[in-house]
């Protein structure tokens, strides 16, 4: 980024050094987002990733009465734009940071380590038996559906279970997640940044898990909805 | 200067209104007829005039060529999007439109947001005559599951209306606020909002904070093509089959008489929010009568599978919001059709606690946008709305898919970027289609806008541009484009799929003056005065008629009295006298028009039975 430094950056409206601030100090006028301000810088929190979510929540109803469009309505043209990319800003902040599995997200993308909207589909080794079952279910439930469901009672309650055990999966990989999310942390604040890298890479392997995971959910859960 | 109104622009009904200086309070304006609502209905005279409201209304039974009614199902879809809707709604439309839906009011065709635009200039007259002052500057409110494409050509009507749309506001939003102003509540409320044409389902949490109170959207979800009109049509199809099953008579062939028959069917749905059972008749063009006695849990049988599209997007927007039902402190029904006992019961079971309904379904859009008006517009800042994006914006890729860039529920403004880079060398320029909805394919998405991003020619993959696309607090999509290389702005034209481009609404705000406000009082005198005419023809000939002669002195007296305190009020130029005289008339006659009319009946069932035996 060109203008890392915000050193020279002042007002546009009265010329004076605003630093990175929203609003200018010497005359309040709302200024351009800053480039290369990340979305943790958006709402001041540090660059962590076990944070508090009612912390998270806080500052964004608090940034959020700032930088409402709504307060900008009799402005200038040129403020109302401002105000309504600092609100968006705000807003995408907040939808990215909000939650663990989108925050954990966002900083592997910041660090290379993932690309958006990536999301590996092979099958985690440890898994694929249990799926190979899955599928074999699935497709029992889907000729006992064109066969009427005479038989259909034992599938669906095995299929059930199936779900009940991926979504306890599930639920241990976040707490994984979490923990990784935790020491992560630790290991940044302690300045340990191959420790840290490592988790991250940790981190990556667990998103991908869990992102096929839930798919597997997704699916079971649909076609028992549809019996 | 004036304060900014709130306006809520419905299918079936408009209301104007703004917060009471005096009191703080938010109130309806009382328009000439006695109450708030203007019906959404524009009628073009063959002299050029423009009716709106009530008297157009009348004329859905005499014109119904040059009327139009729920034109708001048709704002910012083109004519493959309505096909439905011109099969089940009287609507004549421009066959040579496929981009903008052009209504025909006899020779001439209007858009849309033009017909919107109408209305909107006749509530606002409303408000200018009862404040005494220029209304320049508005809040609207549009069903929260409106798309980018109709919010753009509301946004265009309030244009062409001559105000300044400070605001698009969700209609659920706008009740939510009315509603937490009136009772204080804090927690989570759901928004239940079954109106004339559209249904909307917000799930919002109500949070107190220092600086004052926050009104945060969850959860988003509804159908734009859901209402009480869906009702009426039900009513409608059952009594066309029944007069086409007993006398092969196609009612769709005078379409003064569907019209009539449209009239019946409403006022059975009314009644029978308050009774048991009614009878819905109809004299039919030749002499004979359909009378049909329906009962509430009839209708309620005939309407159960609209009531249900309802519960698909309440549970939508539950899950979306990360609720159960059990955890919504409060529901808040909003929309005349929540007066229907079934949709109450059924809100009630799904939710398992009584909905409140204190204020008047019907008003509180208007004053939650009044409330919101006043907020925008006199700097209020005790009150903060957050409210979200209802469908998931994106843009078509390799393959037709869709790629989500801004998901549904999002707190807007919202925006996301996108970086785009060159597959052929010197290649100057890279289509994209922006999108809007929840499907995988592009095919089954709303296409928003498509355009052509220019791109400085360089060898494949050199060229970088990265792509903002906003959404703003309106709901409403901007797109802008830099080159990274240069860091330069680059302009884009975005062409929108559906709606109305920058020049067409230039053109048409110079046209508008054709149609320039003509002086409300006035119009208001002319058209008193016709209505007076109307009535006073009727009464005439009602009185030749021999069953005038079975009336009670008294009855005839005050009939007589009634014409001639009428008559006397026409000479002058008090239109708001001449209309109750006029009323006072109508009340006067009604025992003789009953006499009339059940003749009528008796001659046509007897004539039937004849023809039967």
């Amino acid at each position: 980024m060109a203008e890392a430094t915000q050193a020279g950056v002042v007002c546009w409206h009265c010329g004076q050094p605003t630093g990175t601030e929203a609003f200018c100090p010497a005359c309040g006028k709302i200024q351009p987002v800053s480039s290369g301000s990340d979305f943790f810088g958006v709402l001041g929190l540090p660059r962590r990733l076990a944070l508090d979510a009612s912390t998270i929540e806080q500052r964004f109803l608090t940034l959020s009465w700032k930088l409402h469009p709504d307060n900008f309505v009799r402005e200038s043209e040129r403020e109302r734009a401002l105000a309504l990319e600092r609100a968006a800003l705000l807003n995408d902040a907040y939808r990215t940071l909000r939650d663990l599995v989108s925050r954990i997200e966002y900083v592997l993308e910041q660090e290379g380590i993932r690309r958006e909207g990536e999301a590996r589909q092979q099958v985690p080794p440890e898994l694929l038996e249990e799926v190979f079952e899955l599928n074999e279910s699935l497709e029992e439930l889907q000729s006992a559906r064109q066969q009427g469901m005479s038989d259909a009672r034992e599938v669906v309650e095995r299929l059930r279970e199936a779900a009940a055990g991926f979504e306890q999966r599930l639920q241990e990989l976040d707490r994984r997640l979490q923990e990784l999310a935790q020491s992560w942390d630790e290991a940044v604040s302690s300045g340990a940044s191959k420790a840290a890298r490592g988790y991250l890479e940790q981190m990556n392997e667990l998103l991908n898990r869990r992102s096929y995971v839930r798919n597997l959910v997704a699916r079971v859960t649909a076609e028992l909805v549809e019996v | 200067m004036a304060r900014a109104v709130g306006i809520d622009l419905g299918t079936t009904f408009s209301l104007i209104a703004r917060v009471n200086p005096a009191t703080g309070k938010p109130e309806c304006v009382v328009g000439p007829y006695g109450h708030p609502l203007c019906p959404s209905v524009v009628s073009l005279d063959p002299d050029g005039r423009i009716v709106v409201g009530e008297p157009a209304r009348r004329r859905l039974l005499t014109q119904p060529e040059r009327t139009v009614y729920s034109v708001k199902r048709l704002m910012g879809r083109g004519l493959a999007d309505v096909q439905e809707e011109l099969a089940r709604f009287p609507f004549r439309v421009d066959p040579n439109s496929p981009q903008v839906v052009r209504v025909l009011l006899g020779e001439r065709a209007f858009t849309p947001p033009e017909i919107s635009a109408f209305i909107l200039r006749e509530v606002k007259s409303w408000a200018e005559q009862a404040f005494g002052e220029t209304v320049d500057r508005a809040v609207i409110t549009v069903p929260a599951y409106f798309n980018d494409a109709q919010r753009q050509a509301t946004r265009d009507a309030g244009r062409l209306a001559g105000l300044e749309v400070l605001r698009l506001v969700n209609e659920p939003t706008a009740a939510a606020l009315a509603y937490g102003l009136h009772r204080q509540q804090r927690g989570r409320v759901a928004v239940y909002d079954f109106g004339g044409g559209t249904f909307d389902i917000s799930i919002l949490q109500l949070i107190a904070a220092d600086q004052g109170d926050i009104y945060r959207v969850l959860a988003t979800c509804g159908d734009t093509h859901l209402g009480g009109d869906d009702i009426d049509a039900r009513l409608l199809d059952l009594v066309r089959e029944e007069i086409y099953r007993q006398w092969k008579m196609e009612v769709d062939h005078w379409p003064e008489v569907l019209q009539e028959l449209r009239r019946a069917v409403i006022a059975a749905k009314h009644a029978l929010s308050e009774q048991n059972a009614t009878t819905i008749r109809l004299l039919l063009p030749d002499g004979a009568a359909y009378v049909r006695e329906l009962t509430r849990s009839e209708f309620e049988d005939l309407i159960r599978p609209i009531v249900e599209r309802t519960i698909g997007p309440v549970r939508q927007a539950l899950a979306d919001a990360g609720l159960k039902p059990s955890e919504i402190d409060e529901v808040v029904l909003v929309g005349g059709s929540t007066r229907i006992p079934l949709v109450r019961r059924r809100v009630e079971e799904l939710f398992g606690r009584p909905p409140h309904c204190e204020l008047n379904p019907d008003e509180v859009v208007a004053l939650g946008a009044a409330v919101q008006a006043d907020i925008l517009d006199a700097g209020v800042r005790d009150t903060l709305l957050l409210d979200v994006t209802p469908l998931s914006l994106g843009i078509e890729t390799m393959g037709g898919v869709m790629a989500r860039l801004i998901p549904r529920n999002s707190t807007i403004p919202a925006s996301a970027q996108e970086l785009f880079t060159t597959g052929v060398d010197y290649q100057t320029g890279i289509e994209i289609h922006v999108l809007q909805g929840e499907r995988e394919l592009a095919r089954d998405c709303r296409s928003l806008a498509r355009f052509r991003l220019p791109v400085p020619p360089l060898p494949a993959g050199m060229a970088r541009v990265e792509v903002r696309f906003t959404i703003d607090a309106n709901g409403i999509l901007q797109v802008e484009a830099r080159d990274l290389h240069t860091g330069e702005a680059r302009a884009v034209e975005v062409q929108p799929s559906y709606g109305l481009t920058q020049e067409e609404i230039e053109r048409m705000l110079e046209e508008s003056i054709e149609f320039a406000e003509q002086d409300f009082t006035e119009r208001q005198l002319i058209e008193a005065r016709l209505e007076a005419e109307t009535v006073l023809r009727a009464t005439e000939k009602s009185l030749a008629e021999p069953e005038a002669g079975e009336l009670e002195a008294d009855e005839r007296q005050q009939i007589d009295e009634a014409v001639r305190a009428l008559r006397e009020a026409m000479r002058s130029s008090d239109y708001r006298l001449i209309r109750a005289r006029t009323d006072a008339l109508n009340q006067a006659t009604q025992g003789l028009a009953e006499r009339l009319l059940n003749r009528a009946l008796t001659q046509a069932l007897a004539g039937k039975r004849v023809e039967g035996t």
